[in-house]
């Protein structure tokens, strides 16, 4: 299937190959889900949602908007009394009984055109008894909170998350590894500190948009931006009562996902105001502003961290706690929180260890997964805590990092070893390319100049059963149709999949053609594109079932010839001997076959190669201990290191330079695994200098561009290197294992990191906005 | 509602519509026009997703009514393409890499043009300030600003990918 | 007030009168319920936020001599209240005779909005935050009006009188801002301080003026205003005192910095605190104060 071998990597593996959707994209050609044209039948709906945190609905009126002309459908939780979450069912498509955030969807209206709609929810009278509600995690989890979810025990929930009924605990996972409280006493130095990681939202350029039709047989198709139609053909059917196989879950080019756009959100909605719209496609568009308190959002968290290490730097022991601002609904969260608690030590060999990840319930926003999936928010404080007890001993950083970080073959903080890995030479490559150890005069007398570096580590988090499938067929004119379920939401997996199946195959990158928009009802299954999987497991589905074309091909071609398949091979397009020097191109032979020897029949036919990936090997974690053999398939780690400036008169960090190195295993095409690396530490920067979805009193204040800023184009770095090293994933295609996420975790630490060594301050949470830096340097003494 | 009659010229075809007054031209084009290749980031004026060149100059169309382009002179990214052969900012941003989810590019490509059209040689500081408007939120830009300095130096149809299929 | 953000523009009706005569007329008789318009970028983003909900938009582009922008050695430069602000950027005179007008409003938005926002439709709107009032109150601009009994000056000094609020009356249209001729050796500077480098609205906006001028006791004339950081645009008359009566030196230079932190009254929202935005009026207009105070030291 995928093992590596170095002995030979076939074209186009490593090689830059022009991105297969790219001339589309340029000519503005791709389609996008607002850009499908569904005649004039098409309805379009407005939701009416909750003006409070945590109320309980009285009464729902909608005679009168049922009234207004034009109005074709509205709908209420009433008629939709399922539930819906992907690890944990806590959520329901429409509010019935109660309202948990400012956005809470309670009435679906269908309309003739967007604006009748949104003059429809302004014509619904909803009474609500407004509730207190919980507005921090660690107040959520005192005993006087109130409940957001009192059914919670009654909730469907896989055998891997723990909640603690009668709380607002929706997962509590637990690291309980040595024994913590004697260690401390062997500690030279202790480092205790607590950070605060606000709510950030992943501001994908294209809202989230679904279009759903119900038709008259019941089956139901929604098309979507969606980086999961698969999963949301099983919970959407799940949640109505329906079976998978009546939702057909279609999606286009995805402007932009970062995780946004994973499970279920806005989609179920536009689903269930379908079912009442007699037939009619309903298309349901997020505004921007909805985007940004309506769709998932990346959790806060509270994380207190307690680690030491003995007189030569090793680290002996950690305690960590973390409080994550799970928002109204953790059916996806949870495991963001359980992923945060697996990997609590970072990417370090701690023997002793005491995790505590907690999953709250609050009345804020939908905590839901984002670039890193819980990585940023704890390497954000705990690549801190590292610095600052390096430097508490008197060690260097980077030393520090060196002697502590995993190697291949570490104990891992769940028990297993960690596989064969290149953290090491990824701190080397970015401290080696900063230049770290010299420090360059500031650029004028009123700026600091500092430098810093951070590491981490990530595995894809999912269910240990998350299973990818492929098919690839020929065309009369030697053309590669490859049919894949995972998308491409701008991170290049049509390109990767299209290169890997030319590579198996062999034939040219150029005759491969990816079968896009994903279509559940034609595509072969993908659980999800998340957790930057695809590479690894979609591609080894890719490369068995182009491999599998290959076997039938050259089994045609061997019985048409009287030759054995051993001898013969695909190259550059062309079924060629060995032995005999006879060729025949790809062409027609994979839907007609060939003669046979005789003159007399024909064999072959037209073929079609599957192929079918899952993990096997994944075991369960205690739920005492988080002990366990093999934790997660595996983990990418990498490093990255920045040089900055801190003006003193008015606060605002500068990036000088960047540099990022991580271990992908094996570059399939190096310059879009560099792309993702370069995109993931400008989203770095910005969440570190800008964003913050700021809530006061359960309300987001800053639901816009205008006021939640992002990184624009003058605001990246001067120079941004990006490494890559290749230690190879022993059961991934040629090597490979993922990068999507990556790039994003180590920046805000190592950012963080800078400002302390420019000026000597740390702040408990991002961002680092010049406001935040100067009031910090101004109570500090630094500047007056 | 009153509705305007409006004639325009839209990559290089003459055109007359009949618009209510609260359409914009975003608006106009992608649902009456059948030209979905311009974006709607945010309908505010903050993302430039939505950037087309009205009379030669960039604007967010989200942010100009339909009616106000009474003839006017308008170009979206489906008319960037001459005869057949890709813009230079077209085949220098996909040749660097600079196209990922491809949401922002219609919009950059308008920007891009813009400035080319008004400096011709514009150095890497000036093409991130023309493009300040243009949010990415995927590739961090510097492929983007590196593409359209490669385009500055560029012939229309000198790369391979200019020729349409 | 983003929370309740319409997907599009709500219904009203687009009125295009054939002269001012008419649009003033218009105005007046819709008191209340229309508006006069040219970019519309503030006008259309509010209306979706249904902060504004006129029936009628009156486009005023085409009328008189709104596109026109012109410098005349007598009557100085004058902008038309549709020229947008990429027009005054590269309008020559502005560059050589006016630099701080050009900074500013180079400072503002985007290319793309630039293309749209006007000089006039910033002052108009009063908005705390714009970027060019400071450069159009120092430079001592007028406004020309046309309203319901004909034409009329408005100094800008006077035009300001709340947060929002202006003079104008129903029926006025702003037609042109006219800078007077500019002093000899006159230096400017704008410095804005937003959240990213550019294209933030400012948090803090200073804008000085200086030329040199043989009745000051320090030989020069140096005049500050501040944006954003009180209901209208700020000029802190103390600046221009401290820095006319004695020699010009960073203590002084200092001092002035001092006045203008205390003049200020900011208020705390999502972009800036009340301190922090009092502390960065005294350290960007030291700043500002010194390069326009070397600009003309040369």
């Amino acid at each position: 299937m995928g093992r590596a071998s170095d002995a030979l990597i076939p074209r186009p593996i490593g090689e830059s190959k022009l991105r297969i959707d790219g001339r589309d994209k340029a000519i503005g050609a791709a389609l996008y889900t607002d850009d499908l044209q569904f005649g004039n039948a098409l309805l379009h709906a407005r939701i009416k949602r909750s003006p409070h945190p945590h109320a309980l609905i009285k009464r729902i009126d909608v005679s009168k908007a049922r009234a207004l002309p034009g109005v074709k459908a509205v709908v209420t939780g009433q008629d939709f009394p399922g539930y819906i979450g992907l690890y944990l069912q806590d959520r329901q498509i429409f509010c019935r009984d109660r309202v948990r955030y400012v956005g809470d969807p309670v009435v679906g209206v269908a309309a003739i055109s967007e604006n009748i709609a949104e003059q429809a929810l302004d014509l619904i009278d909803v009474d609500y008894e407004v509730l207190e509600p919980v507005l921090d995690p660690e107040l959520g989890v005192s005993a006087q909170a109130p409940l957001i979810h009192p059914d919670l025990e009654k909730y469907a929930v896989v055998n891997f998350i723990f909640p603690e009924p009668g709380t607002n605990i929706s997962n509590h996972f637990k690291i309980r590894k040595g024994d913590v409280d004697n260690a401390w006493d062997q500690c030279a130095s202790i480092v205790e500190r607590r950070y605060r990681i606000p709510h950030i939202q992943h501001v994908p350029l294209e809202p989230h948009i679904a279009v759903a039709k119900q038709d008259e047989l019941g089956e139901v198709t929604l098309w979507g931006s969606s980086q999961s139609p698969f999963a949301q053909r099983n919970l959407i059917a799940q949640s109505l009562g329906l079976s998978q196989s009546e939702i057909r879950v279609v999606s286009p080019y995805v402007g932009g996902g970062f995780g946004s756009k994973a499970g279920v959100s806005m989609e179920a909605l536009a689903v269930a105001i379908a079912t009442r719209a007699r037939g009619r496609p309903v298309k349901l568009r997020l505004t921007r502003e909805e985007e940004f308190y309506t769709a998932f959002v990346r959790q806060g968290l509270v994380a207190h961290f307690k680690m030491g290490c003995d007189a030569s730097g090793r680290l002996l022991a950690m305690e960590n706690k973390f409080y994550w601002d799970g928002g109204a609904y953790t059916e996806y969260g949870v495991n963001i929180t359980r992923a945060a608690g697996y990997s609590c030590t970072g990417p370090y060999e701690v023997p002793n260890v005491r995790g505590d990840s907690y999953c709250v319930y609050t009345n804020h926003p939908v905590g839901g997964p984002m670039r890193g999936f819980g990585m940023p928010e704890m390497h954000a404080g705990l690549e801190q805590c590292i610095d600052e007890l390096s430097l508490q001993i008197g060690m260097d950083p980077v030393e520090f990092r060196r002697l502590n970080c995993l190697k291949t073959g570490s104990t891992l903080v769940t028990g297993g070893r960690m596989h064969a890995i290149g953290l090491l030479q990824c701190l080397e490559k970015v401290s080696e390319a900063i230049e770290w150890g010299s420090k360059a005069p500031p650029s004028t007398p009123t700026k600091r100049r500092g430098k810093g570096v951070a590491i981490m580590w990530k595995a894809p988090a999912m269910p240990p059963n998350a299973g990818s499938s492929a098919w690839v067929e020929l065309a009369e004119d030697g053309q590669v149709n490859v049919g894949v379920g995972g998308q491409d939401m701008g991170q290049g997996s049509f390109t990767i999949a299209a290169q890997m199946a030319a590579a198996a195959l062999g034939v040219p990158y150029e005759s491969v053609r990816v079968a896009a928009p994903v279509d559940t009802r034609y595509s072969p299954y993908e659980w999800q594109t998340v957790a930057s999987r695809l590479t690894w497991s979609m591609g080894n589905a890719v490369v068995s079932a182009a491999r599998d074309v290959r076997r039938q091909v050259l089994q045609v071609a061997a019985e048409a010839w009287g030759e054995t398949p051993e001898d013969l091979d695909i190259v550059n397009g062309t079924v060629i001997s060995y032995k005999s020097e006879k060729e025949t191109p790809l062409k027609n032979l994979g839907i007609y076959g060939l003669p046979k020897p005789d003159g007399r029949g024909w064999r072959g036919g037209p073929i079609i190669g599957r192929g079918s990936f899952m993990p096997s090997d994944v075991t369960g974690l205690d739920p005492e201990t988080g002990q366990g053999e093999k934790a997660v398939v595996h983990y990418t780690t990498g490093a990255q290191a920045v040089e900055l400036e801190v003006d003193l008169d008015t606060g605002r960090i500068e990036i000088i330079r960047g540099v990022g190195a991580f271990d992908v295993g094996r570059a399939i095409n190096p310059e879009m695994v560099k792309a993702q690396m370069e995109g993931g530490f400008v989203q770095g920067v910005s969440s570190a200098l800008y964003e913050h979805l700021q809530l006061k009193n359960g309300f987001v204040q800053n639901p816009s561009l205008v006021d939640y800023r992002i990184a624009t184009a003058v605001d990246i770095p001067g120079e941004l290197q990006s490494f890559i090293v290749e230690v190879p994933q022993d059961d991934g295609p040629w090597g490979a294992r993922g990068i999507g996420e990556h790039s994003m975790v180590p920046t805000l630490p190592a950012i963080a990191n800078a400002i302390y060594d420019a000026v000597g301050i740390r702040l408990e949470g991002p961002p680092f906005s010049a406001e935040k830096v100067f009031l910090a340097m101004l109570d500090a003494g630094i500047v007056k | 509602m009153v509705f305007h009659k409006i004639n325009l010229t839209v990559n290089d075809e003459y055109e007359e519509m009949v618009v209510p007054s609260n359409m914009t031209l975003l608006q106009m084009l992608r649902e009456k026009m059948a030209l979905t290749g311009t974006k709607n980031g945010c309908s505010a004026g903050e993302c430039g997703a939505c950037t087309v060149l009205m009379n030669g100059e960039p604007v967010n169309s989200c942010m100009v009514l339909a009616v106000e382009c009474n003839a006017a002179t308008i170009i979206t990214v489906e008319g960037l393409a001459r005869d057949n052969q890709l813009d230079p900012v077209q085949e220098a941003v996909i040749e660097a890499g600079g196209v990922q989810c491809g949401f922002c590019t219609p919009g950059i490509l308008m920007s891009s043009r813009a400035l080319l059209n008004r400096n011709p040689d514009p150095d890497e500081k000036e093409i991130a300030e023309a493009l300040v408007g243009n949010l990415c939120r995927c590739t961090g830009y510097a492929r983007i600003i590196r593409a359209i300095k490669e385009a500055a130096r560029m012939k229309p149809g000198t790369s391979a990918l200019s020729a349409t299929d | 007030m983003s929370l309740d953000a319409h997907p599009g523009l709500p219904e009203f009706e687009y009125v295009k009168p054939e002269t001012l005569a008419e649009a003033s007329q218009f105005l007046a008789v819709h008191r209340g319920e229309a508006r006069p318009f040219v970019g519309g970028t503030d006008v259309f983003v509010r209306m979706r936020d249904g902060v504004w909900s006129d029936k009628y938009l009156v486009d005023v582009k085409c009328l008189g001599d709104l596109n026109r922008i012109a410098f005349e050695p007598l009557r100085g430069l004058v902008i038309g209240a549709a020229v947008n602000m990429n027009r005054v950027i590269a309008f020559q005179a502005v560059r050589e005779k006016y630099a701080v007008l050009a900074e500013a409003a180079e400072s503002c938005a985007s290319y793309q909005l630039r293309t749209r926002a006007t000089i006039v439709g910033n002052i108009c709107n009063a908005s705390p935050a714009g970027d060019t009032i400071g450069a159009c109150l120092l430079l001592d601009g007028i406004l020309d009006v046309h309203g319901t009994d004909g034409m009329r000056e408005e100094p800008l000094g006077s035009f300001f009188l709340g947060s929002g609020k202006t003079s104008l009356r129903p029926g006025d249209i702003v037609t042109s801002i006219r800078l007077p001729a500019p002093p000899k050796g006159l230096a400017g500077r704008y410095i804005k301080h937003g959240r990213n480098k550019i294209s933030d609205l400012a948090i803090v906006g200073v804008t000085v003026v200086g030329c040199p001028r043989d009745d000051q006791a320090s030989g020069y004339r140096i005049r500050l205003a501040l944006a954003s950081v009180a209901p209208v645009p700020l000029v802190v008359d103390e600046v221009e005192a401290i820095l006319s009566n004695k020699k010009i030196d960073a203590k002084g230079i200092a001092e002035a910095a001092q006045a203008a932190m205390s003049a200020c009254d900011p208020i705390d929202d999502v972009r800036g605190s009340t301190r922090y935005r009092r502390l960065m009026v005294r350290n960007l207009s030291i700043k500002a104060l010194t390069d326009v105070w070397e600009q003309l030291r040369k």
